[in-house]
């Protein structure tokens, strides 16, 4: 199996939850701050394994889908990592290229920045269409047997 | 028990709940153009020098293309998942085409190939089509038609390669330097079938142990038949089909 066209690479997204504690403590009385922070983090590699080492990224915000909101390059390890808006909840794009080869990944980010990703399985839509499908199977079988016992 | 008229609603209310599936000609009250496009890229247009070092020129490169399809997906389309694309919005184009990717010499544009005048506005973020048979023209009983002249240390051959292998591609979102396919009101936006000949026959600027010159034919095969017999070209391997540099699914006959 050759790799390297193919090479739409592999992208894994890490969410990165940096805690960023801010401690100030008083002599009379304590008072500890902190900041919960989200980074996202891909990393993007061909399907050899291979790191995509200074690739370009940039990343789309959801507010605006065709204007980068961020770019960047990948470090040797592949990797990039970024800040998301937490104000903007939405999907972000990030598409990743080198040397004619590139993917596109898109990273949910929920109100709080709570990152969410998955890749595959069924969105609300088509669960509620299955869903509808399922119960209108039922249906049809029922009206079958009514039918023929008129 | 339900009677017929329960029985109605049910089915208008199923065929509510499913994707908008329309041709080109739709009925929704915003509406774009969405225009598509064929690219095979420089090495077709410009010519380019194969794995095994051969310098290849194109006059004419035909490609049959039927059943193009853009989607609107949410979540999107991931062509590596091998599953089908399930778009909520979708439209079509109807007719065959054969185009010429080498038409008009070096420094051409990609080759428009129809546009759909009344796109529902969105984001197509997915597009599919097959490789079919010619039906007419100067490619009748082939997918795929390439005809130039070939160097190499002196020896300079002309040559017709022709393949009759059927595929369906099925693409995400294209990848270049810009994001394709966002359709607003009025206005016109493209999407692009991307063909990346390397594949087939392999790129000497590219280092000959990379996957892609390890996994191209390379053009050597083509030009001695009596030597290697008919040249077995498996399409889906390949993966000419793309999306810019985007990744597609590639079935084949």
């Amino acid at each position: 199996m050759w790799i390297r066209w193919k090479l739409v690479p592999v992208i894994i997204i890490t969410a990165v939850l940096c805690l960023v504690l801010t401690m100030q403590v008083h002599a009379h009385g304590a008072k500890i701050e902190y900041v919960v922070d989200m980074m996202v983090e891909i990393v993007a590699m061909y399907e050899s394994g291979e790191p995509m080492s200074g690739a370009q990224v940039v990343v789309y915000a959801p507010d605006d889908i065709s204007t980068p909101w961020l770019t960047g390059i990948c470090d040797d390890e592949g990797r990039y990592s970024f800040k998301p808006d937490t104000s903007m909840a939405g999907t972000y794009d990030v598409q990743v290229r080198q040397a004619g080869h590139g993917d596109i990944v898109h990273i949910p980010v929920g109100d709080g920045g709570t990152a969410s990703g998955s890749s595959g399985g069924y969105g609300v839509g088509q669960i509620a269409l299955m869903s509808v499908c399922v119960v209108w199977g039922f249906i049809g079988t029922g009206l079958y047997f009514l039918r023929r016992k008129a | 028990m339900f009677r017929k008229p329960t029985a109605s609603l049910c089915i208008i209310v199923l065929a509510s709940v499913c994707i908008i599936v329309i041709g080109c000609g739709g009925d929704e009250s915003t509406t774009g153009t969405l225009q598509f496009y064929a690219n095979g890229e420089d090495f077709v247009r410009q010519g380019f020098v194969s794995k095994d070092g051969w310098s290849i020129n194109f006059d004419h490169v035909y490609i049959t293309l039927a059943d193009i399809k853009a989607y609107q997906t949410d979540p999107p389309y991931e062509p590596r998942s091998d599953g089908s694309i399930d778009g909520k919005v979708r439209i079509s184009l109807d007719n065959i085409y054969t185009v010429d990717l080498a038409e008009d010499g070096a420094n051409a544009s990609p080759i428009i190939v129809d546009e759909c005048a009344d796109a529902p506005v969105g984001h197509y973020n997915a597009i599919s089509w097959k490789l079919v048979r010619a039906v007419s023209g100067p490619a009748v009983g082939y997918t795929l038609v390439m005809t130039g002249t070939a160097e190499k240390e002196g020896r300079v051959v002309d040559f017709t390669i022709s393949i009759d292998e059927e595929c369906e591609n099925s693409c995400g979102e294209y990848v270049g330097d810009e994001r394709k396919g966002m359709v607003a009101d009025g206005g016109t936006a493209d999407l692009e079938m991307t063909f990346h000949f390397d594949h087939i026959f392999g790129d000497a600027e590219t280092p000959l142990d990379d996957n892609l010159n390890l996994g191209a034919i390379g053009f050597e095969p083509f030009i001695d038949m009596s030597k290697y017999g008919e040249v077995d070209i498996n399409m889906a391997e390949l993966h000419l089909g793309h999306v810019g540099e985007g990744h597609c699914h590639c079935l084949c006959e």
